[in-house]
């Protein structure tokens, strides 16, 4: 068989295949365009899962019409000219091969003025070829519209989702460009049907309110951090309360360009390490601002990857950010009562303007008030708090200087325990108290199998224990903490915790955790004067006092001017 | 039913039966306290279906009659009565005692007594009478030593083997054990060992203390519930089925290094340390070292640190043989056991600082033996 160099179309499609994988990637190449072009409203509608129709109207500079068809050949491009150019990239594209790979897979019709024309130009194109050219009328700005996507390639066609995946797709994407672009409005329309749309007011929270909702938005924290100089992170990261049930809700963005990275992902995450219940993920939106030197962003066509020049220092920045953000300010859950007090469901929140403005600075100003506080360390958030008494043999009552706060016995003695156990290890070892009645414990195959790799790391924690045939073994020392309880469920429950954590939960925390949660004082036991206020001592020095190790909240408060309201003093 | 009786007596027989009073319970009629005149005296029941308690006060009965009435309110309402005579009258038919006490005056609405669960009797099986100090004492050295979890149910329970004139009882909680042995008045005809709950023990053990008169104790054939007698009061038990730990092996049989210590300063030393090792899990450590020269007077060191609050040693005078020796106890478990010893000297018998230690006391009250096992903590020194 001869060599022959392919024929231009068909050279097309397959570069297209890189950077046009699905009708999601058109749109993101369609908005990354009209955001280069300077535009500050992005209309975006999309029909069939994109499949049917890609509509991409915005209000940017607009290509001069001498230029319309160059902007369909290969590698042309306004953005860069030099290969020097490629170590200062500013802009979103700028590999030219945007518009002619989607023309290649498609039908396409691009109507564009630039503002010193008087007429616009219309140019339709079938599958890369011009089939029309033609002046027409368009405000300034440039609408590109996308039919019959994909239909000739077929083999594309037949790796398409669902056409609901594909929206799902395309409007995750638009909201995180949202939130890349806070002072840009856009919108998206799916099936005829308004889906999404930000404010375009420049403020983050709005766009985040937009995407997430106005709750989850008010209530996310303020991330920033600087990294000497070079560079900085910012953005917002949800409280443990607010967490998710899947992965991608982290969104990230380098210098406005949305990526994905799985170990900055690992990054945001691993700083929630301890606050979250386990199964849960976080919501973070967070932009790193990097000079262009640092960030290699020419790696996949596609560009939602990046290599960064000193990754370690960038993942310690955004980890570092996030942490503070979490400890300093996690606000204690408050109480909602109102709807259960007044009978009525609460009134819907109003979602903008006068709830949001002025949020951005307040979780600042709280934390600084903290710092200020003499004797209060910069990890202390937790007020002196005065027992009053006992709830149902599982709350403590506790007076603040602000109202009142409820404690949850339990989870705050399983932090308190689970924090101890940690620092044992650390410093010296855990303490372990040998057992005279060796307690027997029977594994399951499975638990037996967990328990080879883990073994040395249990002894760390106190654990000792030999085989005594048949899945059976002997426990001849457990974690002092353990010993008043039932080492041998507790020592079970841990591997079966093990065996459940995904291969990136950290092993040590799992460990304590479990220590802490059989250790700790139950629900239904009746606690003393001395032992509650002994807890909420060590509650209050705890470096994490608002959530237990599985991230449900240690206490609620109830602020004065909360139960004012509710006696209608105010 | 119409009696009356000194306000002490009644709040005394409601505070005996008022540890079987159930609290959450399916069946409601046990958290009621059941008031019978009985033979010219007054009778207290309470029961939780696993603990039954009776106790019997003097009464002047004019009428009698029966009722059940909640343990809880009585028990307050009576105990803040002023100590004079007490009244209690209840018309025939009616379900509302009237309580009458100085210029106080009480209704209390009752339940059907016929409701409430009949107090086992053991007519049947083993008896055997044991004096009321050396039972409390028996008990007071035990108890303490039984599991309070409930993950193996035998270990919440103390052993106690009849055997010839002998009594002996145990408890362990897997890190500890206490055995101690005492003389029956007589031999039992029949050897027997049951399990007791721990809880229960506590019980005799409180009711029966300031009494000298000796106490009865029965087990049924079917070895699943035991009685004792006291003089005014009788409590019937569950026990617990199941196989006891053979304690025997448990208890080392020599020692590397032999420590006699005063307890009463050993107790107060541990009491100090505990204080410096309330942060660092309890622990408390010991150190032996044997005097110099002929008759050198050894060192029992107690020492406990903490890496935030700061350290602490007291050195004890201590005869020392064997070789220097270092163990840690968690020092509840070392309190536990000196607080029972209360007195005289004691010996702490160690092998290694992984094995378990021994303490037995040098001069036992007369005829029992005692001898308790702690497991150490694992520390680096």
């Amino acid at each position: 068989m001869s060599i022959r160099v392919l024929k231009l179309e068909v050279a097309a499609q397959i570069a297209a295949g890189e950077v046009v994988e699905r009708p999601a990637s058109v749109v993101k190449e369609l908005i990354e365009n009209s955001l280069d072009a300077g535009a500050t409203q992005i209309v975006v509608e999309v029909k069939g899962g994109g499949l049917e129709l890609i509509r991409v109207v915005d209000n940017g500079a607009g290509i001069p019409a001498a230029d319309v068809e160059t902007a369909f050949a290969r590698h042309a491009t306004s953005k860069i000219t030099s290969a020097r150019d490629l170590d200062h990239i500013h802009t979103l594209g700028f590999r030219g091969e945007a518009l002619p790979s989607i023309a290649s897979v498609s039908h396409l019709e691009l109507v564009t003025r630039s503002a010193d024309e008087v007429a616009g130009t219309r140019l339709e194109l079938r599958h890369g070829s011009v089939t029309r050219r033609e002046a027409a009328s368009r405000p300034v700005g440039t609408t590109v519209v996308v039919t019959r996507l994909f239909q000739n390639v077929p083999a594309r066609l037949k790796f398409m989702k669902s056409a609901a995946t594909e929206n799902g797709r395309i409007s995750a994407l638009v909201s995180r460009y949202s939130l890349a672009y806070p002072s840009i409005r856009f919108s998206l329309t799916i099936d005829g049907r308004a889906s999404f749309s930000s404010p375009g007011t420049g403020d983050l929270k709005e766009a985040l309110a937009a995407v997430y909702g106005p709750e989850t938005a008010e209530s996310m924290l303020v991330v920033r951090g600087e990294w000497d100089g070079v560079g900085k992170v910012s953005g917002f990261a949800g409280p443990p309360s607010v967490s998710r049930a899947q992965r991608g809700y982290i969104t990230l963005f380098v210098n406005h360009r949305s990526i994905q990275d799985r170990r900055l992902t690992y990054a945001v995450e691993e700083a929630y390490q301890g606050l979250l219940m386990v199964g849960r993920r976080p919501v973070a939106v967070l932009e790193l601002t990097l000079p262009p030197e640092e960030v290699d962003v020419n790696v996949h066509p596609a560009k939602n990857e990046v290599r960064f020049r000193r990754e370690r220092e960038v993942f310690g920045l955004v980890q570092k950010a996030v942490r503070e953000a979490l400890v300093e300010s996690a606000p204690v859950p408050r109480a909602g009562i109102e709807a259960s007090f007044t009978g009525g469901p609460a009134s819907p929140r109003t979602p903008l303007a006068s709830d949001l403005v002025g949020w951005a600075r307040r979780p600042r100003a709280d934390a600084s008030e903290e710092n200020a506080a003499p004797i209060m360390g910069p990890m202390k958030a937790l007020p002196v708090l005065r027992v009053v008494g006992q709830v149902n043999n599982t709350y403590i009552v506790a007076e603040g200087p602000d109202g009142m706060y409820l404690v949850d016995q339990h989870a705050a003695h399983e932090r308190v325990l689970f924090e101890k156990v940690l620092k044992e290890r650390k410093e010296r070892g855990v303490q372990a108290q040998g057992m005279l009645t060796p307690a027997t414990v029977e594994l399951t195959p499975l638990q037996e199998e967990g328990l080879g790799p883990l073994e040395s790391l249990l002894q760390e924690y106190g654990f000792a224990f030999e085989a005594f045939g048949d899945r059976t073994y002997l426990l001849r020392a457990v974690p002092a903490t353990l010993s008043d309880r039932s080492p041998g469920r507790a020592f079970v429950d841990i591997l079966d915790s093990m065996l459940d954590a995904k291969g990136d939960d950290p092993q040590e925390a799992t460990i304590a955790a479990v220590i802490a949660c059989h250790s700790a004082v139950r629900a239904g036991d009746t606690l003393g004067q001395e032992e509650m206020e002994g807890l909420i001592r060590s509650l209050e020095s705890a470096d994490n006092p608002h959530t237990c190790p599985h991230g449900r909240p240690t206490l609620v408060h109830l602020s004065s001017s909360l139960l004012e309201r509710e006696f209608g003093r105010r | 039913m119409k009696v009356s009786c000194l306000q002490e007596n009644l709040s005394a027989g409601l505070g005996d039966v008022g540890r079987a009073v159930a609290s959450r319970t399916p069946l409601p009629i046990t958290n009621n306290v059941l008031i019978a005149t009985d033979n010219g005296r007054l009778k207290l029941s309470a029961t939780n279906l696993e603990l039954s308690i009776t106790s019997w006060i003097g009464a002047k009965v004019e009428e009698e009659g029966v009722i059940a009435v909640p343990a809880r309110l009585l028990t307050e309402f009576v105990s803040s009565l002023p100590s004079e005579q007490v009244e209690m009258s209840l018309p025939a038919r009616s379900r509302s005692l009237n309580v009458k006490c100085a210029r106080f005056e009480a209704n209390i609405s009752g339940a059907d007594p016929e409701e409430f669960p009949p107090t086992p009797t053991i007519s049947d099986g083993l008896e055997v009478e044991i004096a009321s100090d050396v039972l409390q004492m028996a008990i007071q050295n035990v108890a303490f030593a039984a599991a309070t979890e409930d993950s193996r149910p035998v270990l919440t329970g103390v052993q106690l083997e009849l055997k010839g004139d002998t009594l002996l009882l145990a408890a362990a909680d897997g890190f500890r054990l206490a055995v101690h042995e005492a003389k029956l008045g007589s031999a039992v005809p029949e050897d027997t060992s049951v399990i007791i709950p721990a809880k229960t023990l506590s019980e005799v053990s409180r009711i029966a203390s300031g009494q000298e008169e000796p106490i009865k104790i029965m087990v049924n054939a079917g070895k699943t519930q035991v009685l004792f007698r006291l003089k005014d009061a009788e409590i019937v038990s569950q026990l617990i089925q199941g196989t006891f730990p053979n304690y025997g092996q448990l208890i080392p049989k020599d020692f590397a290094t032999r420590a006699i210590i005063d307890v009463s300063e050993f107790a107060r030393a541990t009491r100090a340390a505990s204080i410096f090792a309330r942060d660092g899990s309890g622990i408390v450590r010991l150190q032996m070292t044997a005097g110099e020269g002929e008759d050198g007077v050894g060192t029992l060191s107690v020492s406990a640190r903490s890496e935030e609050v700061g350290d602490d040693e007291g050195k004890i005078d201590a005869t020392v043989e064997g070789e220097p020796a270092k163990i840690a106890f968690n020092s509840k478990y070392l309190s536990d056991v000196l607080n029972v010893l209360g007195q005289g000297m004691v010996a702490l018998e160690t092998s290694s600082p992984s094995s378990p230690g021994v303490l037995r006391p040098m001069s036992p009250a007369e005829g029992t033996t005692y001898v308790h096992v702690v497991m150490p903590m694992f520390v680096q020194w």
